[in-house]
């Protein structure tokens, strides 16, 4: 009895122990990038990050692309809204926002707006500046904001980093 | 035994088996939203909200940051056609042709989900640099050392790795109908020693 009773106790610590760690991976995981960028870089979160063109000894993310000039930019609302800019780009060009817990709540690209991106981030129901373009709506306190351009060569990436050196992540105060 | 010896040794097996069993089955699928294309394998809740909880596990593992299926499709591929490993001791012929996307890409990856470290800088074809005949059709050498083709990703030091096809902005067809998308093949040519 007392043996039945030690493998249900074993089962239920396990259990919810698999629960948990199954829900708290993708937050983990989302929490290293943001501390793992904000290490190497110094660069504190509502900025953006300009990344360097992906090679081989590329590690900040997993499965990088190497045809695409990668910006990144770690929000963080507790000051309120952030305002994100990026430029336009001649090619496939998007901007797209991540939650804490990894998913993609957000993504707008240069068809859908030509003229390049602006818009918002405001944390749930929290009232939105009355200027803003477009609000997205943040679950979460904190997240990421990925920038993704086009820039299969050297030459185009060069362009796309010129272009993106004026681009907007900021909060709003 | 004390009890409190007893409890500890039951709330450390119980982690163990717990943190292992979650771990164990994030990294061997068993998600929903799978779907698969000969080895192409995808999932149609990529980064999307109404993801579960395993697919969100997964798809962070695997590929944090990925943009949700209307924006940009993904399929990873581990096998070549006859269902063998992918082999950076290998050489493979993939073809392909025109693909219902405004542009694409297939990229190799080593087993950590990390880009093969060769020197090689051939890392990738995409829709703007292969080189493809009258009708779209192209043809790239996987492979460890360049040979003759016009299209290369060099896979040295990859070990068992493994191919990601990315359509961004796909069209119609591609969203609706993907099991009507002919996806690359790939073939084994030969391999240096035993794959």
């Amino acid at each position: 009895m007392k043996a039945l009773k030690t493998i249900a106790a074993v089962l239920a610590v396990a259990a919810v122990t698999h629960i948990a760690t199954v829900l708290l991976l993708p937050h983990a995981l989302m929490q290293l990038v943001i501390s793992g960028v904000k290490y190497k870089t110094g660069t504190p979160a509502n900025e953006w990050i300009h990344s360097p063109r992906v090679t081989e000894a590329s590690r900040a993310i997993v499965r990088p692309a190497p045809d695409l000039a990668y910006s990144m930019c770690s929000y963080d609302l507790a000051q309120g809204p952030v305002h994100v800019t990026a430029a336009a780009w001649d090619d496939y060009m998007s901007v797209s926002v991540y939650s804490h817990n990894s998913d993609n709540i957000f993504v707008v690209d240069d068809r859908q707006s030509p003229g390049g991106a602006d818009f918002v981030i405001v944390r749930g129901d929290d009232p939105a500046p009355a200027d803003a373009k477009t609000v997205v709506r943040s679950p979460s306190r904190t997240g990421v904001v990925i920038q993704r351009r086009l820039a299969p060569t050297q030459a185009r990436w060069e362009a796309a980093n010129v272009a993106r050196q004026r681009d907007i992540c900021a909060a709003i105060h | 035994m004390k009890p409190a010896v007893h409890w500890t040794l039951i709330a450390g097996l119980g982690l163990v088996l717990g943190v292992g069993s979650a771990l164990w089955t994030v990294r061997h699928g068993g998600f929903s939203g799978k779907i698969s294309y000969g080895y192409w394998l995808g999932n149609a809740n990529t980064g999307s909200a109404a993801a579960d909880p395993y697919t969100r596990s997964v798809v962070a593992a695997i590929g944090l940051l990925a943009l949700n299926r209307s924006e940009a499709i993904y399929f990873t591929r581990f096998k070549d056609d006859a269902g063998a490993p992918l082999n950076e001791n290998c050489s493979y012929e993939m073809r392909g042709g025109k693909l219902p996307t405004r542009w694409w890409s297939i990229t190799a990856y080593a087993a950590d989900n990390y880009l093969p470290v060769n020197g090689q800088n051939a890392l990738s074809v995409d829709a703007t640099r292969v080189v493809a005949d009258a009708n779209g059709g192209w043809v790239a050498r996987l492979s460890s050392a360049r040979g003759t083709d016009a299209n290369w990703i060099a896979t040295k030091g990859a070990g068992h790795y493994s191919l990601t096809l990315r359509l961004y902005n796909p069209e119609p067809l591609a969203l609706e109908h993907a099991d009507q998308v002919s996806l690359p093949t790939v073939v084994r040519l030969s391999c240096e020693s035993a794959p």
